[in-house]
């Protein structure tokens, strides 16, 4: 109600005011009009009676004249006391008796007028013929004041005040009681509107009265409360709906795995639809069957019932779920009344009404959500419509989800390729190093194995001890060579072919367990932890085709980080068995198993990465990185079980050794040397030159040493030109200005049959990259050994 | 004595004329007393009502009788002239002897005949004429109306009995401002 409105009481008494003041006004008026007619009327026939009478009784006294007599009765005036004065005339029209007597000429009219009454303007003026019979004796004039008639106006001034002081109060009175009765039912309605309008509650209701008219009007009004309630509850459900939607929507974008997003759906279904039962069936199309994905938390009693659980399979049949995989929402009021097998057993569950929304992407059916409530007809218009909508919301996460899964899929293995393509560059990088160094080493090392080994050889007279230290040196000098090439291990990847042999497997354990027991026994031990190693070894396993060295670093890589996993002291066991793969081949595998700290899925899924190491400083990451390549280059398999305090296990699988197979390193026998040989000796470390020169001087050949390349082929051709042609020329690989190839090529220009050894501290590399240069004929690496380069002199200048 | 001469028929002539005119005033100023004895007598035919026998036909004349000497000379005759009452036309008769009183309706008895009276009035005896009279004491004597002066005013005395006992009826506006009387006894 706005605050210039009048109240409609206001307006009620208004009105009646008004109704009754017009109605008064007119009848007072009204009243007041016929009342001064008629007394003027009445008045006149008053005074004409009364004159009429006076006149009948004065004939005598006119007629007779007697003055006395009229005089007296005229006196009869007295009566009336308005009358202010009274004559007599003869028939002449002469004065005959005045009322009262003595009353002077001068206040009466000289003659007397036509018969007749008139008003004049204080008064009512009468002339009245005084006659016996028919004769006219004479007139008589009478003057009466209006007194009586303002007295009666002033009566009836009083009179109409006194109505309309009294009616107006007692209008007001009577219609305030009427009103209220009027009023009542209007003001509890008012009332009931102002509760609704302001509170919002529409739960109130306006009471009847009794008065037919408003009970229509109240019926009316709580009845169309009635229905804004309903229209109320209904967009309260709605928006609850909405919400709901929203909330699943949002919970489903947030999750990007599908059971997840199964599983919040579900719950919160159950939770704020509710229902009784839910769970989400993923179309299996080849196998014509739904399967069960996710089931609700809170439907697990009603899905033991049914027989449902994750992974289940239901049948498609012509049922519900058929149509609703065509594509359709299928709203099963009462499951009873659908003769097929799946509804039936929701029925015997307990579940009487359900609704299946298919979950659609691109046209496809890909899955339904099925919701059920125990109560037959549970489910409205609205909810089954919300379901529908909820569906398609839920198949668009859900399709979403798969697509951010393929993305995620593609991410990682784009930086899985990224991380191995950087670490490739790392190793390249660091293997180029570790080359040089490999190669400056070799070459320092190679006049100490030249020496030792010719000072063993060709002096019998050493002393014992003397005997006893150069050996010590000589297997210090290949540990070095060794040191150095598994150095040079870190950068094999590209090597294009790899040398394999035949391995035994068991062997080859059994000689790591040996080497490596310093780690898994003595430096345990040494901190008083104990850890148990049992080898369960198969007997007659196969060889597998394999790359020895390899295998056994790769065996030594799993077992310190088996120790490494065993902090605390543990078993480690190592097994190796015979398998077969799918399509019936055999494969040999190697189990190496701790009972350690065991990995987290992040770090199972990760430690195969160069670089990623769990040991902090310790740890290069390289250990099974390296493994990996290993595994790799040997067309194996390799497999991690492990879980954070299970342990881990690894499994290498290689494929067993077939006939097939072919050995490309074979041994070579040691020839014998024939003959002194004419060699021409090229390199650019002295040392080298003459710890070389000093060992082939003592079997005998004729060394020419020239330092550098250019020098070298002088040299040659100096030679060649005295006749004197060198049988063999060896040179070194790196030299400064003309290295070991253009010596070569040089020299096979100057003499094509003349045999060249190429010495070379990258001769692995070398080999491995196939990148032995045209015209060397042998490739030796550093540090050289006798009898290699024996063996090598035999075979190429006989 | 030659102005006296000539003056003094002018002064006879205006003596002449003023006293002509004095007395022609005197004439219109008061009526005789006997005018309005004569008005009166005929205003008495208003108030009072006579039996239907009084009259023999419907156009009988209605009859003023004068017995005795005139008083009132051609003034009744005047007043009277023209008149009528009830289509009776008035006339004015003058009686000489108490036999000729038989067909009046209004009887007036003059001063002289004050001796006979009682034989008039016996003549009378239950006719229904109207007796008026200007004689003392007549109304006591038995005249119905008799006219008294007093103050210089004439005054009526009624003997209601008479009238009653004439078959007239006499209107009561006639008896209030007249003495009523009854017929005094002779001792």
């Amino acid at each position: 109600m706005t605050q210039s409105s009048i109240p409609i009481r206001r307006i009620l008494m208004r009105m009646i005011f008004l109704a009754s003041g017009v109605v008064l006004a007119v009848t007072t008026t009204a009243f007041f009009a016929y009342e001064l007619l008629t007394f003027r009327q009445s008045s006149v026939q008053q005074l004409q009676i009364l004159s009429q009478a006076i006149a009948s009784n004065s004939t005598a006294a006119l007629a007779f004249d007697n003055a006395d007599d009229a005089a007296g009765v005229m006196g009869a005036f007295k009566a009336d006391p308005h009358i202010a004065a009274a004559a007599l005339y003869d028939v002449h029209g002469k004065l005959f008796a005045t009322y009262p007597r003595g009353l002077p000429a001068a206040r009466l009219p000289a003659n007397p007028g036509m018969p007749g009454y008139s008003f004049g303007r204080n008064s009512l003026i009468g002339f009245e013929p005084v006659a016996e019979g028919a004769r006219q004796l004479g007139t008589l004039y009478v003057d009466s004041d209006l007194g009586l008639m303002y007295a009666r106006i002033r009566l009836y001034a009083l009179i109409v005040f006194l109505v309309i002081g009294i009616s107006l109060p007692l209008a007001y009175f009577i219609s305030r009681r009427l009103q209220h009765q009027l009023l009542r039912p209007i003001l509890a309605l008012a009332d009931t509107t102002r509760a609704v309008s302001e509170r919002h509650d529409y739960t109130v209701r306006a009471a009847r009265t009794g008065a037919y008219e408003f009970d229509l009007f109240t019926d009316t009004f709580n009845h169309m409360l009635m229905q804004i309630q309903q229209s109320e509850g209904k967009l309260h459900a709605q928006l609850g709906r909405l919400s709901l939607l929203q909330h699943i929507t949002r919970a489903t974008g947030e999750r990007q795995d599908l059971p997840s997003i199964f599983q919040v759906l579900l719950v919160s279904l159950e939770a704020n639809l509710p229902m009784d039962f839910g769970c989400v069936l993923l179309h299996d199309a080849a196998a014509q069957s739904l399967t069960v994905s996710a089931l609700g938390a809170s439907g697990r009693s009603y899905a033991d019932k049914l027989g449902l659980a994750e992974h289940t399979s239901v049948p498609l049949d012509a049922n519900g779920l058929s149509r609703c995989v065509a594509g359709h929402l299928v709203y099963e009021p009462d499951v009873l009344e659908t003769p097929f097998p799946f509804p039936q057993e929701l029925a015997a569950a307990g579940l009487r009404s359900m609704v299946i929304a298919p979950l659609i992407v691109e046209n496809h059916v890909f899955g339904v959500l099925l919701c059920a409530r125990g109560g037959e007809h549970a489910f409205s218009s609205g909810e089954c419509e919300f379901l529908k909508q909820l569906s398609e919301h839920v198949a668009l996460a859900s399709h979403q989800a798969r697509l951010y899964g393929a993305l995620q899929q593609a991410y990682d293995d784009l930086r899985q390729s990224q991380h191995a393509v950087m670490q490739q560059e790392r190793l390249r990088a660091l293997g180029q190093m570790a080359s040089g160094i490999a190669h400056d080493i070799n070459n320092a090392i190679s006049p100490v194995s030249l020496y030792t080994e010719s000072l063993l050889e060709r002096e019998p007279n050493l002393s014992a001890r003397a005997r006893g230290y150069l050996t010590t040196i000589q297997r210090a000098i290949e540990d070095v060579a060794r040191t150095v090439a598994r150095m040079r291990e870190f950068y094999r990847e590209r090597e294009a072919q790899l040398t394999l042999e035949r391995v035994d497997l068991n062997r080859a354990v059994r000689q790591i367990i040996e080497l490596t027991r310093p780690r898994w026994s003595d430096q345990p031990q040494q901190r008083g932890l104990m850890i148990d190693l049992k080898t369960e070894l198969q007997d007659s396993l196969p060889d597998i085709m394999g790359a020895d060295n390899e295998i056994r670093d790769a065996l030594t890589n799993l077992i310190f980080n088996a120790v490494d996993a065993m902090p605390a002291g543990g078993t480690l066991t190592v097994g190796t068995r015979r398998g077969a793969d799918g399509d019936g081949s055999d494969r040999v595998l190697i189990d190496v198993s701790d009972t350690g700290v065991g990995m987290d899925e992040d770090t199972r899924r990760r430690c195969l990465e160069p670089f990623f190491t769990t040991k902090g400083e310790r740890g290069t990451g390289l250990g099974l990185a390296m493994v990996y390549g290993m595994i790799q280059r040997h067309s194996a398999e390799l497999d991690i079980q492990s879980a954070a305090g299970k342990g881990t296990t690894v499994t290498l699988s290689f494929p067993a050794f077939t006939s097939s197979a072919v050995s490309v390193n074979t041994m070579i026998n040691r020839p014998a040397l024939t003959r002194r040989l004419r060699i021409l000796l090229v390199d650019d470390d002295p040392m080298l030159i003459k710890s070389l020169q000093d060992a082939l001087q003592d079997d005998g050949h004729q060394i020419t040493a020239t330092h550098g390349g250019q020098a070298g082929i002088d040299a040659f051709a100096a030679a060649q030109k005295r006749g004197e042609t060198p049988d063999l020329v060896i040179t070194d690989l790196g030299m400064p200005h003309v290295d070991g190839r253009k010596v070569a090529s040089s020299i096979k220009m100057l003499s094509a049959t003349t045999p060249v050894i190429l010495l070379t501290g990258w001769g692995q590399r070398l080999a491995a990259e196939n990148d032995i240069p045209p015209h060397v004929d042998r490739l030796l690496s550093k540090p050289p050994r006798l009898h290699e380069l024996r063996a090598a002199l035999a075979e190429l200048a006989p | 004595m030659a102005v006296l001469r000539r003056v003094l028929p002018a002064l006879l002539c205006v003596a002449l004329v003023l006293t002509a005119c004095l007395r022609a005033a005197r004439g219109a100023e008061a009526p005789g007393e006997y005018q309005v004895k004569a008005v009166f007598v005929y205003n008495f035919s208003h108030f009072v009502d006579w039996p239907p026998q009084a009259f023999s036909a419907p156009d009988q004349p209605f009859v003023i009788g004068i017995l005795g000497d005139d008083p009132f000379g051609t003034r009744m005759d005047e007043t009277v002239r023209g008149e009528q009452i009830d289509r009776h036309p008035l006339s004015v008769r003058r009686l000489s002897s108490i036999g000729d009183i038989g067909d009046c309706q209004i009887l007036y008895i003059g001063r002289s005949e004050s001796a006979r009276l009682p034989q008039i009035l016996a003549a009378l005896n239950h006719r229904s004429t109207l007796t008026v009279s200007d004689l003392d004491g007549s109304a006591q004597r038995g005249v119905m109306m008799e006219f008294l002066t007093e103050n210089n005013r004439i005054r009526l005395r009624i003997n209601v009995d008479a009238a009653r006992a004439a078959g007239l009826t006499i209107s009561s506006k006639l008896l209030r401002p007249a003495e009523i009387v009854a017929t005094r006894t002779k001792d």
